[in-house]
């Protein structure tokens, strides 16, 4: 007779982890934008905003029902779904009993709307230019984010003492690419969607593993001598 | 006459009376000018999904006028409408009431001249006024 488990599997996995800390990231720092372009007294604070979601497979309604409201009334900040396509676990860098490494790739997409708009004095803006012009603002500000240095490791890297946690080894954006309804769609409004892949690599953990001792505690002190050679004492914790 | 002459005559009824399927509507070229003659056609507004290839839908509206060309022609239009893409011009626009909704205005993005019958179906853009 096989073996069950006999604790309940109550946690996260980390690729959960990882992808709920992607968009929050953005959203965290897509408020701050607005607050910054709001100080830095921008025309339109409203530009830096984004509609941050996880894993949402129903179509999007916005900009389908009050498309006559004044611009003003209506919000065409681009909507940033964030979701985890796939993963891979190279054997080399994990063990069979404990921790394995995943490699995985979130799709963040960003969706771009736009209306015509009329223009006092002559001219309009087309509502395509304007669809790409917000996707391209949105994925420009998802970029720069998700790369900034602060985020090297999503801050989810493990600290000396931490909790068990993502342990995030590297993120990198894998590619960006644009996507436009077919030509028989001819929408009455303007869509564009552009999808961010980023790669991101942390560790997954076995059910066994007990989140209090999951580091071994190192302490290595490196002491430079007169003579310039190197001195590296380590300190193991046995207990 | 022809049946296609024939055909094209039966457009004031099958097309434009305002007892069967004909809906008014205004069109209103880039100079501005709009016929003050009421239009009738064949209008639509209806819902549709949009796929934009990546993996989930978009929902969306699909809007067309369908006009005859000899009316448009006898009203004062010197051109057929047609999709303006230069942001320094005015485009084409339409409006048009649903069956239970106030009055909409859209812009012309495209245009299928049927010359065969002499019927022109417009696809439609929602259109935002102007920002004060």
């Amino acid at each position: 007779m096989p073996t069950v488990l006999t604790a309940l599997i109550d946690k996260q996995d980390n690729f959960e982890v990882v992808r709920d800390q992607i968009a929050a990231l953005i959203n965290l720092n897509q408020a701050a934008q607005v607050i910054l372009a709001t100080a830095a007294a921008e025309p339109d604070p409203s530009l830096w905003k984004l509609r941050v979601f996880t894993e949402r497979a129903q179509p999007w309604e916005q900009v389908l029902n009050e498309p006559e409201k004044p611009l003003a009334e209506q919000d065409l900040s681009p909507i940033v779904n964030v979701w985890y396509e796939n993963g891979t676990f190279p054997e080399a860098q994990g063990d069979t009993v404990k921790r394995q490494a995943h490699t995985a790739t979130y799709n963040v997409d960003v969706y771009g709307f736009g209306i015509d708009q009329d223009v006092v004095g002559g001219g309009h803006i087309p509502g395509d230019l304007t669809a790409v012009r917000n996707a391209t603002r949105g994925i420009r500000l998802v970029r720069n984010i998700l790369m900034a240095a602060e985020n090297i490791y999503l801050q989810l890297r493990n600290k000396d003492g931490a909790a068990l946690g993502p342990g995030v080894w590297q993120r990198w954006v894998q590619s960006i690419t644009s996507f436009q309804p077919d030509l028989a769609s001819e929408s009455a409004h303007a869509v564009i969607g552009i999808r961010l892949a980023l790669r991101v690599t942390f560790n997954e953990y076995s059910p066994q593993v007990d989140e209090s001792n999951a580091l071994e505690t190192v302490h290595v002190d490196v002491q430079r001598a007169s003579d310039g050679m190197l001195i590296v004492d380590a300190e193991y914790d046995f207990t | 006459m022809s049946l296609r002459v024939q055909a094209e005559a039966d457009l004031a009824v099958t097309l434009e009376a305002s007892t069967d399927f004909g809906e008014p509507f205004t069109l209103t070229d880039p100079s501005e000018f709009a016929s003050a003659e009421q239009l009738y056609g064949a209008v639509g507004d209806i819902g549709q999904v949009l796929d934009v290839d990546t993996g989930q839908a978009v929902s969306g509206r699909h809007a067309t006028l369908t006009a005859r060309i000899a009316t448009l022609t006898a009203a004062g239009y010197t051109n057929l409408p047609e999709g303006i893409a230069d942001a320094a011009s005015k485009p084409w626009l339409v409006d048009f009431a649903g069956v239970s909704t106030a009055s909409q205005r859209y812009k012309v993005v495209q245009s299928f001249p049927d010359r065969t019958l002499g019927l022109i179906t417009m696809i439609l853009a929602f259109w935002n006024p102007a920002a004060a």
